[in-house]
């Protein structure tokens, strides 16, 4: 009886108290929440849909329906991962409502086409496919479909690469390398040619003559370091240190690969 | 003392001979068919094909895995991962104990090079559970964080060696007894627990889809037989 207040007050603050961190910690702890695209489900049956699913299948498939003007291993979903709807791996729908943007990398203000073209050059190591092709057309299509219901021009969480805070040490290829035998060789093999499963390319090489070339996005060590950071390994992303990621970055663009062609003539 | 020198090197001589000659048919896929065949003569040594016939195929009435094709490295590292504890695996771990690591090796290249057809499985596979298992061995449930798993185990879960095993046409029983010993029990020989994070996050449901999906699948071994 004369303990009943002094409980009660007890309970009451710890409830008080358990409520305000349950409220509070979703806005300290967790980004927003990343947008939803739609299910493949969703593809309409009609002659937008087709171009739709044409879209991915040369987003997964590129080798296959897109060929010529590929010039390495890798396909779209080597570095977009979940066809191309994973946060924080330079998801399509990302992608879509972010165009037309300005580019430091070439002083244009690029349409989503020409920015395909630009991964097609870069990241494939091969040729742009012309603008009003039906590939650059599919695969606008596909990210048009993707970003269904996503705003316009507002900056999305994980809709681009995720962008590193500065290293604390300098970024150290060395250590990096101890990171890649530990971590990374297991896939992409301890030269970094990647690995075949009968003919086919099963994990993409990530240096070397059939990897991206020196001017890809990847091939700068903060963009590759934000990749690795979240995605890698295959699902356990987020379970290397900043430090790690910086380092094994680092390392894999300190190896040999093609050279930018901008600066081959 | 020159005596006791010849003799000393006569028999160290004769023990290498000895030694290089059984380690030559030890080394031999025929010393591993035998193994397979009979056990390698130890008290109590138990014949592979008991559980995984002599052309690999397993056996699905009791989840005994097919290993006919998969890599020597794989079945070797398997192997010896019962030994050490590592792989869950209340059967073999009685059977493997006395082989040596020269047995293994040679166990695993006779089976690394045999083939075989697919055997009948316990039951035909459920249409429901497969398009599930289809599903998230092509495609991935990324929103656990869960890859496709084809990513890993090649097209259609052929295998990328010499790390991961193929799983196309594996019996539905032993995968998804494979699936729970990753997610709950002590099968902890997966690189960098990528299969026991993975796996914890399916559900059962989830688990015995993609069992179901790969066990509908014909082996790599005999499709590539056919051809």
């Amino acid at each position: 009886m004369k303990i009943g207040p002094t409980l009660l007050v007890l309970a009451s603050g710890l409830i008080l108290f358990s409520g305000s961190r349950g409220l509070a910690s979703p806005a300290l702890a967790q980004e927003p929440a990343t947008f939803q695209p739609p299910s493949d489900s969703e593809i309409p049956s009609d002659p937008f849909g087709n171009l739709v699913r044409k879209g991915e299948r040369i987003f997964t498939q590129t080798r296959t329906y897109a060929g010529k003007y590929v010039g390495n291993d890798l396909t779209c979903e080597s570095c977009h991962l979940d066809r191309g709807r994973k946060p924080y791996a330079a998801p399509l729908w990302g992608a879509y409502v972010s165009y037309p943007r300005f580019r430091s990398k070439n002083h244009k203000v690029s349409r989503l086409g020409e920015r395909i073209q630009g991964c097609f050059r870069f990241s494939m190591n091969g040729t742009p496919p012309p603008l009003d092709s039906d590939i650059i057309r599919s695969l606008v299509a596909y990210s048009f479909w993707m970003s269904r219901g996503a705003p316009v021009g507002v900056k999305l969480a994980g809709a681009r690469m995720y962008k590193m805070p500065p290293p604390h040490r300098t970024p150290d290829p060395f250590r990096g390398k101890k990171v890649y035998a530990a971590k990374c060789a297991l896939c992409h093999g301890a030269d970094g040619l990647g690995t075949t499963s009968g003919h086919d390319v099963a994990f993409p090489p990530v240096w070397g003559p059939r990897s991206y070339n020196m001017g890809a996005g990847l091939a700068k060590v903060s963009k590759l370091a934000g990749f690795v950071k979240m995605n890698m390994p295959l699902s356990k992303g987020s379970s290397l240190t900043d430090q790690q990621s910086w380092d094994v970055a680092a390392y894999v663009d300190s190896q040999p690969r093609p050279a930018d062609p901008r600066k081959r003539q | 003392m020159s005596l006791l020198l010849r003799r000393t090197v006569a028999s160290l001589c004769l023990s290498v001979f000895f030694l290089t000659s059984t380690a030559y048919a030890g080394g031999s896929m025929d010393w591993g068919k035998k193994i397979a065949e009979e056990g390698n003569g130890s008290p109590g040594s138990v014949a592979c094909m008991e559980c995984h016939r002599l052309n690999g195929g397993g056996m699905p009435s009791i989840g005994s895995p097919r290993i006919a094709g998969q890599t020597a490295f794989y079945i070797e590292h398997e192997i010896l991962g019962v030994q050490k504890g590592t792989r869950y695996a209340p059967v073999m771990a009685g059977v493997v104990q006395n082989l040596s690591k020269s047995d293994i090796r040679a166990v695993a290249l006779y089976y690394a090079g045999v083939r075989t057809p697919k055997l009948p499985d316990v039951s035909p596979p459920d249409p429901a559970l497969v398009a599930l298992g289809k599903h998230i061995a092509q495609k991935g449930l990324w929103k656990k964080n869960v890859p496709a798993c084809v990513l890993c185990h090649g097209p259609n879960g052929r295998g990328i060696p010499p790390h991961f095993p193929y799983i196309e046409g594996q019996n539905k029983g032993y995968l998804l007894r494979q699936l729970v010993s990753f997610a709950f029990l002590k099968r902890k020989d997966d690189p960098q627990g990528l299969m026991r994070g993975i796996s914890r996050r399916l559900t059962q449901r989830e688990r015995k889809a993609v069992a179901e999906y790969f066990a509908s699948l014909n082996p790599p071994a005999t499709s590539s037989h056919k051809k």
